[in-house]
């Protein structure tokens, strides 16, 4: 009797201590489960990482590209200097890809047409087409004009009442937009479902047509690009 | 018969406690793997400021050698009227595009968020600054004649969108917040009074946000902080 109650004491101690352990383990388990949950949200970041990385590697080829160019450039002056020719050659490319930068040169490239017109519900704002330049830069659009007036860094939009100038050119409906730049990009972007150009407008009214192109032509800036009170900051 | 219902309860007891063990060491193994993934992540990470470093190096020697050939283009040019003209238009160009940091007089506008009359609301998007609204001070500016613009830093070029990502505007594709510092190089006289005209977009916006406008003589405007290259426009 009396070893019967000794063992069934032993046995209730060794069970006890065997469930010690295990919810021990249990816990330790749990904790280690909670902080994996952190890096899983870390790992949501991989996809962040790659793009950053892409970006900065496109970047970094962008301006290597561009510093091959200028040395060569730095050295073909140096062989005329050398030579004691004429530079006059080398200036006139120069001059021809700045103004083509600016946008002083009738253009050609792929894009997009967007035509803009009026509804008798709705008609165009400057403040539409001031979105619209404004989604088409984003995307990347590197020449854009609005009827055939250039659109350049100084171009404003203006309205009084209904009538509509873009860098002093009176524009009218149908408004026809062109930009050039990454077809897919440029039409993509406007076309996002609900947050895209064309599905915010399409919903007040407005006409609107998005088409692609492969030869879209724009025309030069049609003015005189003055340089009155800023001065180079020499350094 | 006690004993044997004691017995078989422990047994299914036990049984649980090492179905729960098994399960949770299946989902730590699991999870060890996503623990070398965040290792995989470090390296990403260092891989970022790697390219990031070796653009800004890039990026240094490129300035460099825009300047080298600013000079050896002017030192070629000297003895040539025509050619020297036409290497002075491409400075002007230059100051045009944003590449080169420009001075003079103009004006300079803050626009901020009224934090303090948006505390009460239950919807302070009412004064806060948006990135329409730097979209249509920018276009003001634009036909008051400014020849350079920057906001908090960015000079505004042909390819600049302003655009406005949740809660954060860009700018170049670079975060800026308010306040949000304008400057503009121009005709002060006429800067200022289009700004300031009643009835203009400052003036309507001045009683939900914080408008500040003042002329400055001095003032001087960042360059762009990039390249502009162009990839799919070709000249005719």
């Amino acid at each position: 009797m009396k070893k019967e109650k000794k063992n069934q004491i032993v046995m209730t101690v060794i069970i006890g201590v065997v469930c010690v352990v295990f919810f021990a383990v249990m816990f330790m388990q749990f904790k280690t489960v909670e902080e994996t949950d952190i890096t899983a949200i870390e790992n949501m970041r991989e996809t962040e990482l790659r793009t950053a990385i892409s970006e900065w590697k496109g970047k970094y080829d962008d301006t290597q590209k561009k510093l091959e160019a200028n040395r060569k450039s730095v050295k073909e002056y140096q062989e005329t200097i050398a030579k004691n020719g004429e530079a006059s050659e080398l200036v006139d490319k120069d001059l021809a890809e700045s103004n083509m930068l600016l946008g002083k040169t009738d253009v050609v490239g792929e894009g997009v047409v967007v035509t803009l017109s009026n509804t008798p519900e709705c008609s165009v704002t400057y403040a539409h087409l001031l979105e619209l330049v404004n989604e088409l830069r984003y995307a990347g659009a590197e020449a854009i004009s609005i009827n055939d007036a250039r659109i350049l860094t100084t171009t404003e939009i203006t309205q009084v009442e209904s009538r509509m100038q873009a860098g002093g050119q009176r524009i009218a409906s149908p408004y026809v937009i062109k930009a050039i730049g990454n077809q897919t990009y440029l039409s993509s972007t406007l076309s996002l479902k609900d947050s895209g150009f064309i599905d915010r407008y399409k919903a007040s009214e407005l006409d609107i047509t998005l088409e692609k192109g492969n030869n879209i032509k724009i025309l030069k800036y049609n003015g005189d690009l003055k340089v009155k009170y800023m001065e180079e900051v020499e350094k | 018969m006690k004993k044997k219902q004691i017995a078989i309860t422990l047994g299914i007891m036990c049984f649980v406690l090492t179905m729960c063990i098994a399960i949770q060491i299946r989902t730590v193994t699991n999870s060890n793997s996503t623990a070398s993934q965040s290792f995989i992540d470090n390296g990403l990470r260092d891989e970022v400021l790697r390219w990031k470093e070796k653009y800004d190096n890039a990026y240094q020697e490129l300035l460099a050698s825009e300047k080298q050939l600013t000079q050896i283009r002017e030192q070629a040019t000297q003895n040539n009227t025509t050619a020297n003209a036409k290497q002075e238009q491409i400075k002007k160009n230059n100051m045009l595009l944003g590449t080169v940091e420009v001075k003079g007089a103009g004006l300079e506008i803050t626009l901020a968020d009224n934090n303090a009359a948006g505390k009460g609301l239950i919807d302070p998007s009412g004064v806060l600054v948006h990135y329409n609204d730097l979209l249509q001070v920018v276009n003001a500016l634009n036909n008051a004649g400014a020849e350079a613009i920057s906001i908090n830093g960015q000079r505004v070029i042909t390819t600049t969108a302003i655009t406005c990502e949740g809660n954060v505007i860009k700018v170049n594709g670079e975060k800026v917040s308010s306040p949000f510092a304008i400057k503009a190089i121009g005709s002060q006289g006429l800067l200022l009074g289009s700004m300031t005209m009643a009835g203009g977009y400052l003036d309507e916006i001045d009683d939900w946000v914080i408008v500040n406008v003042k002329t400055v003589d001095d003032i001087i405007i960042e360059k762009y902080n990039g390249i502009i290259s162009y990839k799919y426009v070709k000249s005719k």
